[in-house]
C-alpha cells in the first residue's frame, strides 16, 4: 500500500474485529463436527475450546484488514486497497463514476460515521465501499470526487473540441481503411457492408445513395446467395407493402411537424436514418423530399415483394399533433392482439405455478386425476389397477397437467398485458399494463442497448411478433434487463417499429454454413441416444419392457437439427448488427455498434475440428437469464473474425460520430 | 503477443492439487458411510486428478496470450473452447490488481479488467509479475481515461 494512502475511521476496525470474530467463531466449529462426523481421533468434545480459537482469529482478521484497507482520491482515479492475504488495488478513472452514495444508520449516525459506496456502469456490487469513514470525511469525498468528475469531463470536452478540427483527418484514413478491407472480402455481401463508415452528416447524403444504388446493382445479379438471402429477409412479403403504405399513412406526416421534441429525438439519428429513408420521422432531416427517399430506400425490397400488403395499420390515433411535454401514447395493445397473445404464448410462471400446486397438494391431485381417468379406462384407484389402467392415467393426467398448465398460461398472460399501454414522455418510454394489478414503469431511451424481435412457431404461424428493449440497470433501485415495448403485433409493424426505433436497415440475413446443421444433426443424435439408454435404464429397474420404442425420438432429430439451423442468422448493417437464433422462441436482436462491450470468438473442441467459431457480441443488458448473450452460432472461422474485426471497428467509428453529435441512439416516436 | 509467466503453471497445478486433494478427503469421508471405496480408487482419483490438472495447465499456458492493440485489450485463452476476446479500451470500467496467497507465494499477480458488460465483464490476465501488473494496470487505466465514451451505459 502506498504510504500516501488514507485509511478507514478508526472505530471500523473494531466493527471488521467484532464481524470477522463472530464469523470465524463458526469456522472451527462446523469443521470440527464434520470431521468428527468422518475420521475418529478427531472429537466433537474440542468445540469449546475451538470456538474462541477461531474468535480470536477472526479478530485478528479483522484488525490487519482494517490496516490493510487504503483509499486514495488521485488526478485520475480513485484508488482502492485492500484484503490481508489476497491482495486487491483497483482504480476507478472519474470518468466512470456514476455516483457517490453515502449511507448512515441510526448508529452511525450517533458516532458521526457514514458508508461512502461508489458505483460505476455494470456489476450489481458497488465497486467501491468505504465501511467506514468519518461524516466529514465522506462529506469531502463526495465532493472532491464530483468536483473531479467534473473537471475531466470538462477536459475531455476541451479535448474533443481541439480534436475536432484533426477529426477530419483521422476519419478519412479510417474510411480508406475500411476500403482496404472490403476489396479483401470474399463475398459481395461482405464487401457491401464493410464499404465504408456511415455517412456524418446530411451533405453526404447522395454519398450513401450511390452505394445503395451499387448494392441493388449487386442484387439484382442471379446469383444464388442472393437469392437465398431474399427468402431470409426480415420477413420479406409485408416490408415493401409497409413502407409504401407509410407515404399514405396519417403517421408519416409526422415527420413535417415543427415539433422540438421530435426533433431532437430523430435529428441526431440523422446518419443512419436518413440514409436508410426509415420510414415515418427521419426523412425531413434529408435534403431531398420524404418520399424520395422512401421510394429509394425501398427498391431494394420491392424487387422481391410478393405484394402482400399491409393495410390494417395502426390508425395514428395515439398521436397528439404536436410534441408536447405529457405523455404522449406510442402503442396500445388491441383486445385482439392481447387474445393473440395469451393464446400464443406459453409462460413460464404458469409451469412453476402448475407443479406448485401439485406438490403443494399431492394428494389432491392424484384423487383429482383418478377420478378424471375413471370413465375413459382408468384405475379405480391408484392402488389397484392393471397395465393398461395405469397407461391410459399417464396420458389422461398429462394432458390434464398440459390443458390446466395452458389454461394458467392463457390466464396470466391475459391479467399481465391487460390495456398494455405504451407511451412516452419527453426521451423516456412509459408503459402500463394489468387487469387485477397495475404496474408501470419507464424505460429511458439513452439506456436502451438493444432491441429484439421475439416469436415463436405459432406466433410467426399467424404472422405476429413481439418488441422487446434491452436496457442497462443504472442505479441501485433499477434493475436492467428486458421490458415489452409491443407484446404483440403483426410482424410487419414490429419490424417497421424495430427499423424506425433503432434505424437499422432492412436486414439482408446471412445464412450459416452448411456444416452448422452437420454439428447440430450430431449434438440431437447423441441426446436422442441419450435419452434412449435412460429408457433402456428404466426397463431393467421396472416392469416396463420396450425400451426400443423410445428410439422413435430419432425420427424427430433432423427435423429438429433443421429448424435450429434455419433460425439462425446475422446480418452486418452499417450502423447495427443482427443477430437471429432459437426456434420455440425466436429472438431477432439489433444491437448498435456503439452499444458492444466485448467481443469474443469462441472455439470449442468440436468447432475447432469443423473450422466453425461462435462470436459473442456482449452488451451491458443481457445480464439477465432469461435472454441469452446475442451470439452468432456456427459461423465459418474466417468470417466469423472478420464479424469480430468488423464489430469492433464500428464500434470504434460510431462512438467518434457519437461523440460529436448528441445523439440519443434510438428515436423515441418510433411507432 | 505477451505470453504469462512460466510459474503460472504451478499456481495452475496447485489449484487443481488442492481439488484433487479435496475431492479425495470427501471420497475418505464418505468411504465409511454411505459406499465402500476401496483405498487404491480413492488414490487413483487423486491422482487421475492431479496428472489432468498438470496436463491442462501445461496447455493452458500455451495457449495463454494477450495483447494491447491499437483499440482494444485482446486476449486468447483456452483449453477445451478456445476464446479470442476483445476489450474495447473505451469499455474498461475500472482496473485492478490482485493476488491471492498462492500467487503471492509465487511471485505472480493478476490485472482484471471490468466492463459494464454481462457476460465477459470481468476479464483477468493472471500470470503477470508484479511489476509488470502494475504496469498494465497504468496503462489500461490511462487508456481507458483517454478514450472515455459520452455514454456510460
Amino acid at each position: 500500500m502506498a504510504p500516501t494512502m488514507n485509511r478507514l475511521h478508526p472505530l471500523s476496525a473494531v466493527t471488521y474485529a467484532l464481524q470477522y470474530g463472530f464469523l470465524w467463531l463458526w469456522i472451527p466449529v462446523v469443521l470440527l463436527i464434520v470431521l468428527a462426523g468422518a475420521f475418529d481421533p478427531i472429537s466433537g468434545a474440542w468445540v469449546p475450546f475451538a470456538a474462541p480459537f477461531g474468535f480470536l482469529a477472526g479478530v485478528a482478521y479483522g484488525i490487519a484488514y482494517y490496516y490493510r484497507f487504503g483509499y486514495e482520491v488521485t488526478d485520475d482515479t480513485v484508488d482502492v486497497s485492500s484484503g490481508v492475504f489476497a491482495r486487491r488495488s483497483r482504480e476507478i478513472p472519474y470518468g466512470r463514476i456514476q455516483n457517490v452514495d453515502i449511507r448512515q444508520g441510526v448508529l452511525q449516525r450517533l458516532l458521526d460515521l457514514a458508508i461512502v459506496s461508489i458505483e460505476t456502469a455494470g456489476g450489481g456490487a458497488s465497486e467501491a465501499t468505504l465501511n467506514f469513514v468519518s461524516e466529514a470525511e465522506a462529506t469531502r469525498l463526495q465532493r472532491e470526487i464530483r468536483r473531479r468528475t467534473a473537471a475531466a469531463r470538462e477536459r475531455r470536452r476541451a479535448g474533443k473540441a481541439g480534436a475536432e478540427a484533426a477529426g477530419v483527418d483521422t476519419e478519412s484514413e479510417n474510411e480508406s481503411k475500411n476500403e482496404n478491407e472490403a476489396d479483401d472480402t470474399a463475398s459481395d455481401a461482405d464487401a457491401d457492408s464493410s464499404s465504408t463508415p456511415a455517412p456524418t452528416d446530411a451533405s453526404r447524403q447522395p454519398d450513401s445513395r450511390e452505394r445503395r444504388d451499387q448494392r441493388d446493382r449487386d442484387q439484382g445479379q442471379p446469383d444464388e446467395r442472393d437469392q437465398r438471402e431474399q427468402d431470409d429477409l426480415w420477413d420479406h412479403p409485408l416490408e415493401s407493402g409497409s413502407g409504401s403504405d407509410l407515404e399514405s399513412d396519417p403517421e408519416s406526416s409526422l415527420g413535417s411537424e415543427p415539433s422540438p421534441d421530435t426533433d431532437r429525438a430523430c435529428a441526431p439519428d440523422s446518419e443512419s436514418a436518413a440514409e436508410v429513408g426509415s420510414e415515418a420521422g427521419h426523412d425531413r432531416i434529408g435534403p431531398q423530399p420524404a418520399d424520395a427517399v422512401d421510394n429509394n430506400a425501398y427498391d431494394t425490397v420491392d424487387e422481391f415483394d410478393d405484394g402482400a400488403g399491409f393495410d390494417e395499420h395502426d390508425d395514428g390515433d395515439e398521436f397528439d399533433e404536436f410534441g408536447q411535454p405529457q405523455k404522449q401514447p406510442l402503442f396500445d395493445l388491441q383486445a385482439r392482439e392481447l387474445l393473440l397473445y395469451s393464446f400464443t404464448s406459453i409462460r413460464a410462471a404458469a409451469v412453476a405455478g402448475v407443479l406448485f400446486v401439485f406438490f403443494l397438494g399431492t394428494d389432491l391431485v392424484f384423487d383429482y386425476l383418478v377420478t378424471v381417468a375413471q370413465p375413459v379406462g382408468g384405475p379405480e384407484d391408484l392402488g389397484t389397477g392393471t397395465p393398461t389402467n395405469y397407461g391410459i392415467l399417464t396420458i389422461v393426467s398429462l394432458i390434464n397437467g398440459i390443458v390446466i398448465t395452458y389454461v394458467l398460461s392463457v390466464a396470466y398472460t391475459f391479467a399481465t398485458y391487460y390495456d398494455f399501454r405504451l407511451g412516452r414522455v419527453d426521451e423516456d418510454f412509459v408503459y402500463e399494463r394489468g387487469l387485477l394489478q397495475r404496474y408501470s414503469g419507464s424505460i429511458p431511451a439513452e439506456k436502451v442497448q438493444s432491441v429484439t424481435v421475439t416469436d415463436n412457431p405459432l406466433q410467426r404461424l399467424i404472422g405476429y411478433a413481439g418488441l422487446w428493449v434491452e436496457t442497462a440497470g443504472y442505479g441501485p433501485e433499477s434493475n436492467g434487463g428486458s421490458q415489452s415495448a409491443v407484446p404483440l403485433a403483426e410482424k410487419a409493424r414490429v419490424y417497421t417499429f424495430t427499423e424506425n426505433l433503432t434505424g437499422v436497415e432492412t436486414p439482408k440475413f446471412e445464412q450459416l454454413p452448411k456444416l452448422a446443421r452437420r454439428r447440430y444433426l450430431a449434438r440431437y443424435s447423441i441426446i436422442a441416444g441419450v435419452i434412449v439408454a435412460i429408457a433402456f435404464g428404466i426397463t431393467q429397474v421396472t416392469v416396463l419392457e420396450r425400451w426400443y420404442l423410445a428410439a422413435v425420438v430419432f425420427v424427430a432429430v433432423p427435423p429438429a437439427a433443421h429448424l435450429r439451423y434455419v433460425n439462425l442468422g446475422y446480418y452486418v448493417g452499417e450502423d447495427h448488427l443482427v443477430v437471429r437464433r432459437g426456434f420455440w422462441k425466436r429472438q431477432t436482436t439489433v444491437i448498435p455498434y456503439y452499444r458492444i462491450q466485448t467481443v469474443s470468438t469462441r472455439r470449442s473442441i468440436f468447432q475447432r475440428r469443423l473450422g466453425l467459431a461462435s462470436l459473442v457480441i456482449d452488451t451491458a443488458s443481457s445480464r439477465t437469464m432469461v435472454r441469452g448473450t446475442p451470439t452468432i452460432y456456427d459461423e465459418e472461422l474466417g468470417d466469423a473474425r472478420d464479424v469480430h474485426g468488423e464489430c469492433r471497428e464500428r464500434l470504434q467509428t460510431a462512438l467518434r460520430e457519437r461523440a460529436e453529435s448528441d445523439d440519443l441512439g434510438v428515436s423515441v416516436d418510433f411507432t | 503477443m505477451e505470453s504469462l509467466h512460466p510459474r503460472i503453471r504451478l499456481l495452475w497445478i496447485a489449484q487443481a492439487a488442492i481439488l484433487a486433494i479435496i475431492l479425495g478427503i470427501v471420497l475418505a469421508a464418505i468411504d465409511p458411510w454411505l459406499l465402500e471405496i476401496p483405498t487404491a480408487a480413492q488414490v487413483g482419483v487423486v491422482v487421475v486428478g492431479i496428472a489432468l490438472g498438470l496436463a491442462y495447465a501445461v496447455r493452458l499456458y500455451q495457449v495463454w496470450q494477450f495483447e494491447l492493440q491499437p483499440d482494444a485489450l485482446y486476449l486468447e485463452r483456452g483449453v477445451i473452447t478456445f476464446v479470442e476476446t476483445a476489450v474495447p479500451f473505451v469499455r474498461v470500467q475500472h482496473v485492478d490488481t490482485q493476488f491471492g496467497p498462492i500467487e503471492r507465494a509465487l511471485g505472480l499477480s493478476s490485472v482484471v479488467v471490468y466492463t459494464a458488460g454481462s457476460r465477459n465483464a470481468d476479464v483477468r490476465i493472471p500470470g503477470l509479475t508484479p511489476d509488470r501488473a502494475r504496469e498494465l494496470q497504468d496503462t489500461l487505466r490511462d487508456l481507458a481515461v483517454e478514450s472515455e465514451a459520452d455514454d456510460a451505459v
